[in-house]
């Protein structure tokens, strides 16, 4: 009786559908290709898995406030070539580029942020725009060339991308950093008041502003932090592979949406989980990986991708509604 | 020392050209309720959200226990102890029934810095608050608004006005959509809360509602206070439609 009302509470989730497509994902690319979960496969996956999962733990708190971020992608690429920029021109020494680019996407964030929530524009115009501007500015400022003489061996590198071995598995600092962000902020999303915050702007604006929220201030906060994961991501990514490529990034935004909403968070706001963002996550990277290991031309990804999204929106809105038949 | 819990003096409101209260003042004594009328438009809504901060008046001024109170937003209200019930419950229907009433003034466990509600508090809190304001069912404090029926919502929006101790509750349209059992219970809470010391402002639709429970009406027509002192015990219903709709004067 225990077990079975513990069965139904899990069934209950909102994590529950994802988990069982990323369970059967994982079974049909094993049973289909043995070289699936070999060693050498899996430092592959998560090589860069924690870069676009980053940006997407930005984002789930962001689409929990009810807005989202397009421009995610070009801080992505931007704000690397800005430090590397700064380094290779012998303008900064590297920890003070690093600075410099975060800064710079805590200012894209806020201004981002601002004119959402006080300019009142739907953050798909602003986002939009702000997309645009920040490519064009990386396109602009590197003449389109990847930013790649580089030697350093600052520690910095080793803290953001150090690489170590688990077992026969390589990983990354970075998949580090990506479960410690996780955690803080699956914490701060369902246990702070901060969280409740976050939940109540995007339920809800108006009433949450009746109560003494302050929802402009706490979406332009999950605009800059939004922005600056994006910067991480774009960061550690660059390290990782030795070049700041203006272009990098491009798209990511779309599939980083993708991955939040195949995770369960709502894509008008109010309802977010972070659980769900990270089944999310490795959907689609299991998904890009494993249909090539099994030998789909990788052309074909998008048609899985696109399949899966509205697969799952079908079950997402099929569950709201059996929840609320009731009512 | 005064009666007086909050007076409004000479309000102006504009909304572009329109102007949607024309020179109102309205007062609330302290354990009174008052009833405002009006027809669509009359500019009743309006008024409340100048009191309730969510809009600012273009003119005029706010006196809450005869000191001039600054209301530029819905938590200055809150702070002088203005609670508002809206048409449309105000709560956030994704999240819990604890959640919504503690909204913007979560408890805090543990260091400051970890921000961490206290949701063992606000659950049973939430669930001694449930039963005082009459429901019987045993609904679980966790449970999502949006799993809530009308009159269970109004009444945590009740619950919620209660427990935060509030000198003046206003009450916008709070029977709208309710059942007949769940309109009794809130007619109840608004007799209980003149009872323990509040003032509201009872705004409804209905006038057979506002006649059972206020001790005052006003009634504003088209931006303007055209009643302030109707006694619902000296007056009949017909008397007071007459004067919402403009047919009747003012007795003097």
């Amino acid at each position: 009786m225990e077990l079975r009302s513990l069965l139904q509470r899990f069934i209950a989730r909102p994590e529950f559908g994802p988990f069982i497509l990323l369970a059967g994902e994982i079974t049909v690319f094993t049973l289909l290709s043995p070289a699936f979960l070999s060693p050498g496969n899996i430092t592959n996956l998560l090589a860069f898995t924690p870069e676009l999962g980053m940006i997407a733990l930005g984002m789930t708190v962001l689409m929990t406030s009810g807005e989202f971020d397009l421009s995610v992608g070009s801080v992505f690429g931007f704000t690397p070539v800005v430090m590397w920029t700064l380094y290779n021109t012998g303008a900064a020494p590297l920890e003070l580029g690093f600075l410099i680019a975060i800064s710079i996407a805590v200012i894209i964030g806020f201004i981002n942020g601002w004119f959402v929530t006080k300019l009142k524009i739907p953050s798909f115009l602003v986002t939009l725009g702000m997309l645009l501007v920040i490519r064009g500015t990386a396109l602009y400022i590197t003449d389109g060339f990847p930013q790649a003489r580089w030697s350093s061996d600052s520690p910095l590198l080793k803290i953001i991308v150090g690489e170590f071995t688990i077992g026969q598995i390589r990983v990354y600092a970075s998949m580090v950093w990506f479960i410690i962000f996780a955690i803080v902020l699956g914490y701060v999303l369902t246990q702070s008041k901060a969280g409740n915050w976050i939940q109540a702007s995007g339920g809800n604006a108006s009433s949450a502003l009746a109560r003494g929220v302050r929802v402009a201030r706490t979406k332009i906060m999950l605009f800059i932090l939004t922005a600056v994961m994006a910067a991480f991501a774009g960061i550690a990514s660059s390290i990782r592979v030795s070049t700041a490529n203006p272009n990098s990034g491009t798209g990511y935004e779309l599939e980083v949406i993708a991955m939040v909403v195949i995770g369960g968070t709502a894509l008008n706001g109010g309802r977010g989980t972070i659980i769900g963002t990270l089944i999310g996550v490795l959907i689609l990277r299991f998904m890009r990986n494993g249909i090539v290991l099994v030998g789909v031309p990788g052309l074909a990804y998008n048609i899985f991708i696109g399949s899966i999204i509205l697969g799952m929106m079908a079950l997402h809105s099929w569950l709201e509604r059996r929840h609320h038949a009731g009512t | 020392m005064t009666n007086e819990l909050v007076r409004m003096e000479n309000i102006n409101k504009f909304f572009g050209r329109v102007q949607a209260l024309n020179d109102v003042s309205l007062s609330v004594r302290r354990n009174e309720i008052v009833g405002l009328l009006g027809d669509n438009g009359a500019g009743k809504s309006t008024l409340i959200k100048i009191l309730s901060g969510a809009l600012t008046a273009d003119s005029g001024s706010i006196y809450i226990n005869d000191q001039r109170a600054d209301i530029r937003s819905t938590t200055d209200a809150i702070k002088y102890g203005i609670e508002t019930i809206y048409q449309d419950s105000a709560l956030v229907p994704q999240l819990s029934i604890a959640r919504n009433l503690f909204l913007g003034r979560e408890p805090i466990k543990g260091p400051r810095f970890l921000n961490r509600m206290d949701q063992k508090t606000m659950n049973e809190v939430a669930r001694r608050l449930l039963k005082e304001v009459g429901i019987s069912k045993d609904i679980p404090p966790n449970t999502p608004i949006s799993s809530l029926s009308g009159g269970e919502r109004q009444a945590v929006a009740i619950a919620r006005a209660l427990h935060f101790e509030s000198n003046l509750i206003i009450l916008d349209e709070p029977t709208n959509n309710l059942g007949v059992e769940e309109t009794h219970g809130v007619l109840r809470f608004v007799r209980n809360a003149r009872d323990s010391g509040h003032s509201c402002i009872f705004i409804a639709h209905n006038i057979y509602h506002v006649f059972q429970v206020v001790d005052r009406i006003v009634v504003l027509r088209r931006g303007k206070k055209v009643a302030d002192d109707i006694d619902p015990k000296k007056t009949t219903i017909e008397q007071v439609e007459k004067i919402i709709t403009g047919l009747a004067e003012v007795p003097a």
